[in-house]
């Protein structure tokens, strides 16, 4: 392998992760640009996700690593699979918003936010105590197809995750700007109570928020689950960190900001795993993210509603 | 609680004081209890008054401590090693193997899910917990070297001696460092295992003269025991003349270690060896195949263990070496009795730390049964001494400490993951085949 070669894969897999991150990163942006919340529940619905993933996969018949498919049927589970995680992980979100959220809202200060703290928690050791502590062997039916470049290598799965991440923001960014209901989303964004005012349902608005980010996370969880093949109940909090970081590097509240973001935090992380090191990646990260913060503090595509009051 | 839910899921029939949950007494109940209490007291105290011969009193109970990681990573391995512990306990009960005394086990976990794996604080905790109650004589565990060394300094202020079934880190019974984890003097961690002062070097020995490896590069999962065996082998591989070509850390609650494994393959060293424990050992393996699947890759006793045959699964996990600090029993016909009895008991096979458990709980009822026998009160100082002079009979042998605690056997024993299609997946005997005794510099 060359230099070049090098660069190529670290940048394939730092792709990889980082379209992970931009989906995950898509959900803190989303409610935070709506309520002014950084939503932790949002680590541990990913991780949900990953488990709904992986019964809807093993209700197909396909578990470990030994069932390929190909074709259409591989089209289809994966879409069905898909379909299932996010609309499982949109139903969570929801019901975290209705439950524990709305009787909040107008309660000043941090309670909001630490409550989402504390259902992050319950929802973890829901998984912890039911499903287990150890790690599942997330059901794998990829066939190991794979082009050579020069010395770095291109596997399916990566191209799939680019794929499904760039289709699902793709959607989001068309929902968010051309349809009625995302028109009423950044008027909320805006100014809630003048959106109010002009006839738009607020209450429903944000459960809209809460529904699309956290079938993103759940979406970034069946990922995680195809692109590492592991997943357990620990997954939430190091890819959550991270994505709540590539959110604000971004600019929290900005869509294309987290998008942007999440790719560059995936391709910091593989490129100091090369050089200095992986012990380094931290340090590295979030480094960047304070001299971001120092001399843009609003991220850096600032705030797609600046004059909320 | 987390804790008292999954202690509970692992036990039935051994009575376990568990520190998590407590039963509801209504104020009416309570007040018979009270009342039948007052009652047989004042009986026993006149019954004690008026005869000459002290009436035969219900046995005496001491307690003996588990601690373990049965919260994260490591939770399966940690259930087969408490088995173990628990099954010799029960045997001893059951037999009234020590005759007056009754042995109760105080059941802890140090693994958190916050950490995700063996937790240094909560193991701390659980020491001061073990340590504070007074009827606890002696303990088994921990399983992790990180835990060890947070719990050594405890017990050694608190005169608790404790067994480890699994942990190898030299330096908690090095006396170089006697300051720091037996600060009161006397040797309080003995160990049924050896230590990775001889299973990282070993493996080193192996692989150059056997499988004629010329490079490797070195990982480790910066807890305690991996950075510990990945020094130790480190510093033997370079004794040997196998090129060391990098060395990296692996932060175990990261997932992806794709950009490591991306450099590792551009340098292409012959074998892979990775010192740490399954939290970011699953994932290592899991990604290694990806990326380099004809590299040789071996770890320590850190990668033995169920996990990496359910969670990895095949093929990834194929061709791992791993070895372990103890001599290979599992499956033999010197242990057949106990691993049907395990079995039956548990519903699956142990492994080979399920005996040295089961071995740090014969050594621990003997040492008991010997400071009983003598007549003297059963206290943990006497527990300790006795402990310090075994020479017990178990599955591996006759167990014997030195000065230190270490174990006197001194053998490490290879193992390469070879599926086994005839037997269950998860089945530790079968799917790690058993090489050789590793070789001794």
């Amino acid at each position: 392998m060359t230099t070049f070669d090098l660069l190529l894969q670290q940048t394939i897999n730092g792709l990889s992760l980082g379209a992970m991150y931009a989906l995950l990163a898509l959900g803190f942006t989303l409610v935070y640009g709506i309520l002014e919340l950084i939503n932790f529940s949002h680590f541990n619905v990913f991780m949900v996700g990953s488990f709904i993933a992986m019964y809807t996969l093993q209700m197909f018949g396909i578990s470990g690593q030994n069932v390929i498919l190909t074709g259409l049927p591989l089209i289809g589970v994966l879409l069905m699979a898909f379909a299932a995680t996010m609309l499982g992980s949109g139903l969570i979100g929801v019901v975290i918003e209705r439950v524990s959220l709305r009787p909040l809202r107008n309660v000043k200060g941090p309670a909001a936010m630490i409550t989402t703290i504390g259902v992050s928690y319950i929802l973890f050791n829901i998984v912890l105590l039911t499903i287990g502590a150890d790690s599942k062997n997330f059901p794998n039916p990829l066939p190991p197809a794979q082009i050579d470049i020069g010395g770095a290598v291109l596997r399916l799965r990566e191209v799939l995750i680019w794929a499904v991440s760039f289709v699902l923001m793709l959607g989001l960014y068309y929902f968010v700007q051309k349809t009625k209901l995302g028109k009423a989303m950044r008027a909320t964004a805006q100014d809630p109570e003048a959106a109010r005012m002009m006839g738009v349902e607020v209450d429903r608005i944000i459960v809209t928020a809460f529904f699309l980010g956290s079938a993103l996370a759940g979406a970034g969880g069946m990922i995680f689950g195809l692109y590492y093949n592991f997943t357990s109940f620990i997954i939430g909090f190091t890819a959550g960190l991270r994505a709540f970081t590539a959110a604000v590097l971004g600019g929290i509240g900005n869509v294309p900001g987290a998008m942007v973001g999440g790719i560059i935090i995936g391709l910091i992380e593989a490129m100091t795993g090369q050089w200095p090191g992986t012990a380094w990646s931290d340090v590295i990260i979030f480094g960047i993210l304070v001299l971001v913060l120092v001399f843009r503090p609003a991220g850096l595509f600032g705030r797609l509603a600046p004059n909320k009051s | 609680m987390a804790r008292g839910l999954l202690t509970h899921a692992a036990h039935n029939t051994v009575q376990i004081t568990d520190q998590g949950d407590f039963t509801m007494i209504t104020r009416r109940a309570a007040a018979q209890a009270l009342a039948s209490a007052t009652l047989s007291a004042a009986v026993l105290a006149a019954v004690g008054a008026t005869s000459l011969s002290p009436a035969r009193a219900e046995d005496k109970v001491v307690k003996v401590g588990i601690s373990l990681s049965l919260t994260g990573a490591d939770a399966h391995s940690a259930n087969l090693i408490a088995n173990g512990a628990i099954l010799a306990i029960e045997q001893a009960n059951a037999a009234a193997e020590i005759p007056g005394y009754k042995i109760e086990i105080m059941k802890l976990d140090d693994g958190t899910a916050t950490a995700g794996q063996y937790d240094p604080a909560q193991a701390a905790t659980n020491a001061r917990k073990m340590v504070s109650d007074k009827d606890v004589v002696a303990a088994v565990g921990p399983q992790m070297s990180g835990a060890g060394k947070a719990m050594a300094p405890i017990l050694s202020q608190g005169d608790l001696a404790t067994i480890t079934p699994s942990s190898t880190n030299p330096d908690i019974t090095n006396p170089k460092f006697a300051d720091q984890y037996r600060p009161a003097g006397k040797p309080i961690y003995f160990r049924t295992v050896t230590t990775d002062a001889f299973q990282g070097p070993n493996m080193a020995n192996y692989m150059a003269e056997t499988l004629k490896v010329k490079s490797v590069y070195v990982l480790d999962d910066s807890g305690a025991y991996g950075v510990g065996l990945a020094d130790a082998f480190q510093a033997q591989a370079e004794k040997k003349g196998i090129k060391v070509m990098g060395r990296d850390r692996l932060d175990p609650k990261a997932a992806d270690y794709t950009a490591v494994l991306t450099k590792i393959k551009q340098l292409n060293p012959d074998a892979l060896y990775y010192g740490g424990v399954l939290q970011a050992g699953v994932k290592l393996a899991k990604q290694a195949y990806d990326i380099v699947p004809n590299m040789i890759k071996a770890g320590g006793d850190g990668v033995y263990g169920p996990e990496m045959l359910n969670a990895v699964g095949y093929p990834a996990n194929e061709g791992w070496y791993a070895t372990i600090a103890s001599p290979h029993l599992s499956g033999s016909d010197k242990v057949g009795e106990f691993s049907r009895l395990y079995a039956s008991r548990f519903g699956e096979q142990p492994d080979d730390y399920a005996i040295t458990a089961y071995d740090a709980g014969l050594v621990i009822v003997d040492a008991i049964k010997r400071v009983a026998a003598s007549g003297k009160p059963v206290t943990r100082d006497a527990v300790r001494d006795a402990i310090q002079t075994s020479k017990v009979p178990t599955l591996q042998g006759t167990v014997s400490f030195d000065a230190n605690g270490d174990l006197a056997d001194r053998t490490v024993s290879i193992f390469q993951i070879k599926q086994d299609k005839s037997a269950k997946p998860d089945d530790m005997d079968k799917q790690y085949r058993y090489i050789a005794v590793a070789p001794q510099s």
